[in-house]
């Protein structure tokens, strides 16, 4: 009885981790955070650790920047409305038609998420810069004048965001439109509406909540983007929010405080849209998903499916096969021109970047962080999610704010937050690899927890009850049921934290120190301090290593499933 | 308060309880809140040695809650659970021990096969747990498995089973570490009609052979009453009555019980002392019949209702010989249902509606006789 008694206050394994790995996950958002907002009220002196003023001085002093935020803006729209637009008309085209080849579109419409802006903005400076891009040289070629594309403008940072944030919106809209029972449309149309009649009163109505929420998480993620206006618009001084603040750190004298003021004022407006978001998507999924089960009733397009098939093949062109050919083109040359002499062509560029030394410990080291951030990253959201989803822990909703935080706070924001955070933390490790480990970890705390919830919520609770029913402690039924059935959910969340660690751009290239580098800021460094070739042959080796790495994984996954299923 | 209060002292005098039990299970005073909702409101019940108790109401009555309390998947607010002598819960004494500490077993309503593991290893892994050696792991497993008819199943991988065959593999899986008690969460609610029937019979025999004290969540009426030694209907968090199945069935204490334990005709009457005979009392309804009844036992409040089942009340279009209890009346509709069928009769100033084993149907206007014996019209306890 005296030990029982005590069953109500001490606490369990399972309580102990639990507590320890919410406190883990509070410390490493909220941390971060807490320094962002006390370097943009420092009003004293900028070095001074902590502030000895505080004052709103710098967030009055971000209206002499008005220009920058009206670019922010300006571009953000335009990206938004153009995102919205490929993903609308593609989701439709390939949930609602009997296009041609549907499945093999439908999957290849997430490839630009994996190609990155990054890539697509240097692809796209190289087919449309206004003197040398090969579009404008061919336009040349073919009688016409000065040039046809100009990329390096506010349209083209756009143009570039737009194509690949595009693949988002098709994902989120495709989904409002497959889960509408079709038996709403046919009401209408057995009552005696046309079709026509039915698409505007019917369709739209009950899938505009959905575009609704896709624009505002888009648009959000748009004013938090990074690297096609560091490509595009840096060289001309344009600058949006993100590279503003890039370049108040990086200059001489830096201006920490008015970067820092920036930044709050950037992360407190995506977080209201994502939380207008939230709340669009919450009140939605009442009236659309039913849970019950129906196939999507396609529309017979007749001849009009192969231009349908062509738009879709159009998108996935621009954002994927063009920029890769575009780079592999230029990688081979020594100077990249859209009609190359037989000299010109070379294969130095991957020489160069295979030897050299930068290069190389480089691409080691966001090998070997891409490991284990997708290692230790998987066991801690792994944890989290349980927590969140599964467990009756008091404030499980509070911890599920504070982990998915990190989707509202743009990689570089929370980068320069860490930045000082971790400046003063007793250890140091600023400079070094594990500060990029600790800035992963937090960053993709979003990524990771969503894709194994996504698999947890699917699994019956009462298969771990039972568990627990036949007298199974937490640790041993944790490891013979729930990660055996989380097992999908573990090795895609694995996979994704690894492509993005080693892909990472927004945080590292702030928190990277001169014997600490990661290849992505290299890759970029490259652009701006040696030549397009070059970059163009280091961007394609690491697409080839991310590339090499997921086929070993599902190689190896595959494997081993087969010796430990059926 | 004062009630809790007065729970603390038999549960700190442990030593004394652990030699007393003659009820394998008791429940005191349990009460269960999300939040500010109440699932259940102050249960008491026990649950004898070997019995088979049913917890019975319609969806959101509780039922499931207090068995999960009872099972430790669920906190208690307040209230005490003890299992064979030993408090497992007590938000007096401040004890509540985990689930898998508790000793029980449990067949869940989804069945909750791991689909990862064969069917032998789905049974095996209480023993597993409890680390039985190999040898000893396979005999019981396999006498499990031949237990429930399943003997041939066991390498088989446990997702390419049947509903009917995941039903017999959790029972197995849940007998298999002789348990001391047994808890059933409507196993049978996603089966079909026949094989929920066959299961009932089987599951009984099963509960019979092994002797297990059981708890059997359900709504289904005709599971309870086939299956249950005793009985307790549930709603809104509460007890409305406990009983064996025939009390239940005969007997209900109100008109929740009446109706929800099979259809049930309400009659409402003031009571005439002066008719009264032989046991039995007598109501006079609005439309001035007079109506015999048995009160078993019951006062009589200001507003009597008598319960007479369907069942029990008869539709003749010859007089019948009894003198007490009949009157004539009305068909209005008669509704063919198969195995009975339905007429709904006018009966002065209302409608009554009587079951009866399917005959040739009555036409709709005919005059008949209503009859019903008077030990079928039972009083319903005071409101």
């Amino acid at each position: 009885m005296q030990a029982s008694t005590l069953g109500w206050i001490r606490p369990s394994g399972q309580t102990l981790v639990g507590v320890a790995v919410t406190a883990l996950a509070g410390v490493l958002v909220l941390y971060p955070i807490f320094f962002l907002l006390q370097a943009s009220l420092n009003v004293g002196d900028p070095e001074a650790k902590p502030p000895t003023e505080y004052g709103f001085d710098n967030y009055v002093g971000l209206f002499q920047y008005s220009e920058i935020l009206l670019n922010t803006v300006a571009v953000s729209l335009a990206a938004t409305v153009m995102a919205l637009l490929f993903g609308f008309v593609t989701a439709w085209i390939l949930s609602r038609t009997d296009v041609p080849g549907r499945r093999t579109l439908e999957q290849l419409m997430a490839v630009p998420y994996y190609v990155t802006p990054l890539l697509g903005a240097f692809a796209w400076s190289l087919l449309g810069a206004p003197e040398s891009g090969f579009v404008n040289q061919v336009w040349r070629a073919l009688g016409g004048e000065d040039h046809l594309i100009d990329i390096v403008t506010p349209l083209g940072i756009a143009w570039v965001m737009a194509l690949f944030e595009g693949s988002v919106a098709f994902v989120m809209i495709a989904a409002v439109m497959k889960s509408m029972d079709p038996a709403l449309e046919e009401a209408s149309q057995v009552i005696g509406a046309s079709r026509f009649r039915t698409m505007l009163r019917v369709t739209l109505p009950l899938v505009a909540p959905g575009v609704l929420g896709a624009a505002i998480f888009v648009f959000a993620e748009m004013l938090g983007s990074f690297s096609a206006a560091l490509v595009l618009g840096m060289p001309n001084r344009f600058y949006v929010v993100t590279t503003a603040m890039y370049q108040l750190v990086s200059q001489y004298p830096p201006r920490i405080p008015l970067a820092a003021a920036m930044g709050v004022s950037l992360f407190a407006v995506m977080f209201v849209m994502l939380f207008v978001y939230r709340r669009i998507i919450t009140r939605r999924s009442y009236v659309t998903i039913t849970g019950k089960a129906f196939r999507p009733r396609l529309m017979d397009v007749g001849r009009l499916r192969w231009v349908l098939f062509g738009i879709c093949a159009l998108y996935v062109v621009l954002s994927v096969v063009l920029p890769m050919l575009t780079l592999a083109y230029a990688s081979v040359q020594k100077i990249a021109v859209a009609f190359p002499a037989a000299a010109n062509w070379t294969l130095d560029n991957f020489r160069t970047a295979t030897t050299m030394n930068a290069v190389r410990s480089a691409l080691a080291n966001s090998l070997l962080l891409g490991l284990a951030t997708a290692t230790i990253g998987v066991a801690i959201m792994g944890l989290l999610s349980w927590i969140i989803y599964r467990s009756r822990v008091p404030g499980s909703g509070m911890i599920e704010y504070i982990v998915m935080f990190p989707q509202a706070v743009p990689r570089l924001v929370f980068a320069f937050g860490m930045m000082w955070a971790w400046l003063i933390f007793p250890i140091p490790i600023y400079g070094t690899l594990w500060i990029l480990l600790i800035a992963y970890l937090t960053v993709f705390l979003p990524l990771g927890v969503r894709a194994i919830s996504g698999v947890m919520l699917q699994i019956d609770r009462s298969l771990e009850e039972c568990a627990q029913m036949c007298g199974a402690s937490w640790a041993y039924r944790t490891g013979t049921v729930t990660m055996p059935l989380l097992r999908p959910g573990l090795l895609a969340a694995w996979l994704l934290l690894f492509i993005a660690s080693v892909r990472e751009l927004g945080a590292s290239i702030l928190l990277m120190g001169p014997t600490s580098k990661v290849i992505t800021p290299a890759i970029v460094e490259s652009w701006f301090a040696t030549s397009a070739e070059l970059t163009a042959a280091m961007a394609l080796i690491q697409t080839l290593v991310v590339a090499l790495a997921m086929a070993l994984f599902v190689f190896l996954t595959r494997q081993t499933s087969h010796h430990g299923g059926e | 308060m004062a009630e809790t209060n007065e729970q603390v002292e038999p549960v700190t005098a442990t030593a004394l309880e652990r030699s007393r039990p003659p009820a394998h299970i008791e429940v005191e005073n349990l009460e269960v809140r999300y939040g500010n909702v109440a699932a259940v409101r102050g249960v008491s019940f026990s649950v004898r040695p070997g019995e088979q108790l049913t917890l019975l109401g319609p969806s959101g009555c509780g039922k499931t809650t207090t068995l999960r309390a009872i099972a430790g998947l669920e906190r208690p607010s307040a209230g005490a659970i003890h299992i064979g002598g030993t408090t497992v819960y007590a938000s007096a004494a401040r004890i509540n021990i985990p689930a898998e500490k508790r000793g029980l077993s449990m067949v869940f309503q989804s069945y909750a096969i791991w689909p990862h593991m064969t069917v032998f290893d789905n049974v095996a892994y209480g023993l597993r747990v409890r680390r039985a050696g190999a040898a000893e792991i396979a005999e019981k497993v396999r006498s499990a498995l031949e237990l429930v008819q399943m003997g041939s199943f066991a390498e088989r991988p446990a997702s390419a089973l049947s509903g009917g065959q995941q039903q017999r593999v959790a029972l197995a899986r849940a007998c298999v570490f002789s348990p001391s008690v047994l808890l059933f969460d409507e196993p049978l609610s996603n089966l079909d009609a026949k094989l929920r029937a066959d299961m009932r019979i089987e599951l009984r025999e099963l509960q019979h052979r092994l002797g297990i004290t059981s708890v059997y969540v359900t709504h289904d009426l005709e599971e309870a009453l086939a299956m249950s030694d005793r009985i307790v209907v549930m709603r809104d968090g509460r007890i409305e009555q406990t009983g064996s199945p025939s009390e239940i069935y005969s007997v209900p204490r109100n008109a929740f019980v009446a109706d929800f334990v099979g259809s049930s005709n309400l009659i409402e009457g003031s009571l005439r002392p002066d008719l009264a005979t032989g046991g039995l009392i007598a109501l006079e309804t609005k439309a001035g019949h007079i109506v015999y009844g048995a009160a078993h036992g019951r006062p009589v409040g200001p507003n009597p209702v008598f319960s007479v089942r369907t069942v029990h009340l008869r539709i003749d279009l010859e007089k019948p010989a009894a003198v007490r209890n009949v009157w004539p009346a009305r068909v209005r509709r008669c509704v063919f249902q198969g195995d009975f069928t339905q007429i709904h009769l006018t009966w002065g100033d209302r409608e009554l509606v009587v079951r009866r084993a399917a005959q040739e149907p009555i036409a709709t206007g005919r005059e008949g006789y209503l009859s019903v014996e008077p030990a079928h019209c039972v009083l319903l306890e005071a409101t």
